[in-house]
């Protein structure tokens, strides 16, 4: 099922934590809202659930209004971040629950319950522990049992707010590529709310940037990643060196550097900004480029990141290149080398979030 | 005799045997005095002093009216508890707080309290009597009394519960098709149930020993309103220590039979909530 939200507005008091939100959501696809704390992914997502009432605008769901539907009614399957598990039932109860609420005439057989939730736990591996209580369960297993537990109503969207967020770094991992699997398998619409932008980029077709309440961009992963619309997706999605000088023609003036930046061509002068991956500046030692003195050197497996500093105005900078060209280039610490932006975009002072 | 397993926190036979001795010193040893003084009594003494019909009676008003007041109080405090975590609104801490009041309160006052109110020229007493429902005087007003010095341990075990008990909970019930009604029946009652059923054995504990606040409004008649520790305390004014202790010793038996048995159906439905 696909879902259409139209200009959701969310206050919280004085707070206003989703502004004129808009947002499609393809049917089938996993889509990841990805955000700093505080940034409105978490509501809407509950917005879309019905467990919070928007202020403003529409939720469509296959085109059809939801706004009045009680979460209920919605047919949507919600996983939180710290499982909400009944922890007085045991597994198989857990997971059975949202049959045996059916009202009667809908509620299947015993026998049905029995084998739909059979099924559910061998879809999430944990086939021989139905009859284990929620606390006798590692942190994976309870998670994988809350959402077999929203598989078990045949979903027509599943909503995943930070579902591995209270994992440790190995078993978040590990689920995620769970999860993108089971997705590819079950092609059910899927919204996931994360904070990493690691598991947004691995596990999405779509990632939905946002922050203070607003989206900031909305792409694949490879398009958020490379090509971000504005300085706060750049800074959100990695590591980022900010080279300050004065555009004019289309062409950006810094120490020496010239950068193209033909969309701002046709311009009065005035300052703006570059963005520079670390890992899209090249190092040399041929005097081509930015002067730049090297004041760090960190070698983190296959990769060397270097810490430099520009000697004009002590702004300090980053760059990062694999081994092999560390060694061709042969710097050490409080050597000049000079650097040149392999790929770059270029922001208006005073465009950021 | 096998190697003793090496326990890791320390302290264990110094902090077991403290908690022994300071048992004997202030429960056991009194107790036993007890069932020592009821030994002067003649096995057959015995069986006539506890199974005089007006024994029997205060034994059955004692038991039922604890019973009936601490199953309202589980029913009302579960309510009261509800609303104190559940709703901000003014002046919360301030009922809060009154929770707490039959607490601080000498529970003679509570007892003059409720018989001025209840009587027959009283506030609630004339509008209840002109209905035909006599309180003052009656079971009816022993259990009001039990009542009253009841409330605060159903509340205040089950309040820390609920606040724990996240409203994620309840939100994955709703999402998964279940009504309010279904929810608050399948998910947030068993949620509670054990804390209730704590402050029900605390309730009932405690309303079966009250004295003070009963004998004002109880009217103390024998063979209706006499509870079992009015009964004590006549036979101990008519210098019968003996019959006195013997039915002390019956009720203590019963009592701690019960709670026993809350204790027990408590450990069993915990199990496997407290295991990590």
């Amino acid at each position: 099922m696909s879902i259409q939200v139209q200009n959701v507005v969310k206050r919280f008091g004085s707070f206003s934590a989703l502004h004129d939100v808009s947002l499609e959501i393809p049917e089938g696809k996993l889509v990841a809202l990805l955000g700093p704390s505080g940034s409105g992914k978490t509501t809407l997502l509950r917005v879309i659930a019905g467990l919070e009432a928007h202020d403003g605008g529409t939720v469509l769901f296959d085109g059809r209004n939801a706004a009045y539907r009680h979460p209920r009614d919605r047919r949507v399957g919600f996983v939180f971040q710290h499982y909400a598990l009944f922890q007085h039932s045991t597994v198989f109860e857990n997971i059975a629950f949202g049959l045996r609420v059916r009202p009667r005439a809908q509620r299947p057989s015993e026998n049905e319950i029995q084998r739909r939730v059979q099924e559910m736990l061998d879809l999430v591996q944990l086939g021989g522990l139905a009859d284990r209580y929620p606390t006798q369960l590692s942190g994976g297993q309870r998670q994988r049992v809350a959402l077999a537990r929203a598989l078990a109503i045949e979903p027509r969207i599943l909503l995943l707010d930070e579902p591995f967020g209270a994992l440790d770094a190995k078993v978040r991992e590990e689920l995620r590529r769970w999860l993108r699997r089971l997705h590819e398998q079950m092609e059910i619409t899927t919204v996931l709310v994360t904070h990493d932008q690691e598991e947004a980029l691995e596990v999405a077709d779509q990632v939905v940037i946002m922050n203070r309440g607003r989206i900031e961009q909305v792409g694949t992963p490879e398009e958020v990643y490379d090509s971000p619309v504005n300085p706060f997706v750049y800074n959100f999605l990695g590591a980022v060196n900010i080279f300050r000088g004065r555009l004019a023609d289309g062409k950006l003036q810094v120490g020496g550097l010239e950068l193209d930046a033909p969309e701002h061509s046709g311009r009065a002068e005035e300052p703006a900004f570059g963005c520079v991956r670390p890992h899209d500046l090249v190092v040399s030692r041929d005097g081509h480029g930015m002067p730049v003195l090297v004041k760090n050197i960190h070698v983190i497996g296959p990769w060397v990141r270097l810490e430099l500093r520009r000697p004009d105005t002590g702004e300090p900078l980053e760059a990062e290149l694999p081994k092999e060209s560390y060694r061709d280039l042969g710097v050490s610490v409080d050597e000049m080398v000079f650097v040149t932006p392999r790929k770059f975009r270029v922001f208006l002072e005073g465009q950021t979030g | 005799m096998g190697a003793r397993p090496k326990r890791i926190l320390p302290g264990f036979g110094l902090s077991l045997g403290f908690t022994l001795l300071y048992l004997s010193l202030l429960v056991l040893i009194p107790l036993s005095g007890l069932v020592l003084k009821t030994m002067t009594l003649s096995w057959d003494q015995f069986l006539d002093t506890v199974t005089a019909p007006r024994v029997l009676a205060a034994y059955r008003l004692s038991f039922l009216a604890a019973a009936a007041a601490a199953t309202i109080n589980a029913v009302f405090g579960l309510l009261v508890a509800w609303v104190l975590v559940r709703y901000p609104f003014p002046g919360r801490a301030l009922v809060d707080g009154l929770v707490d009041l039959p607490f601080a309160l000498p529970t003679a006052v509570g007892g003059l309290a409720l018989t001025a109110v209840y009587a027959g020229n009283g506030w609630m007493g004339r509008f209840l009597e002109a209905h035909g429902l006599k309180v003052v005087f009656t079971p009816l007003g022993i259990i009001a009394a039990l009542t009253f010095i009841g409330l605060p341990f159903v509340v205040r075990t089950v309040q820390p519960v609920l606040q724990e008990l996240s409203s994620e909970v309840e939100e994955a019930a709703a999402t998964l098709g279940a009504t309010r009604w279904q929810t608050l029946i399948r998910i947030t009652l068993p949620g509670v149930a054990p804390a209730v059923l704590t402050g029900f054995a605390l309730a009932f504990a405690r309303a079966l020993g009250e004295y003070g606040s009963v004998i004002f409004i109880a009217g103390n008649m024998p063979m209706q309103t006499e509870i079992t520790p009015l009964l004590i305390m006549s036979k101990l004014e008519q210098f019968d220590y003996a019959g006195a202790t013997a039915i002390a010793v019956v009720m203590l038996a019963a009592s701690f039979l019960l709670l026993l048995t809350i204790n027990l159906i408590q450990w069993r439905s915990q199990r496997h909530q407290t295991t990590p």
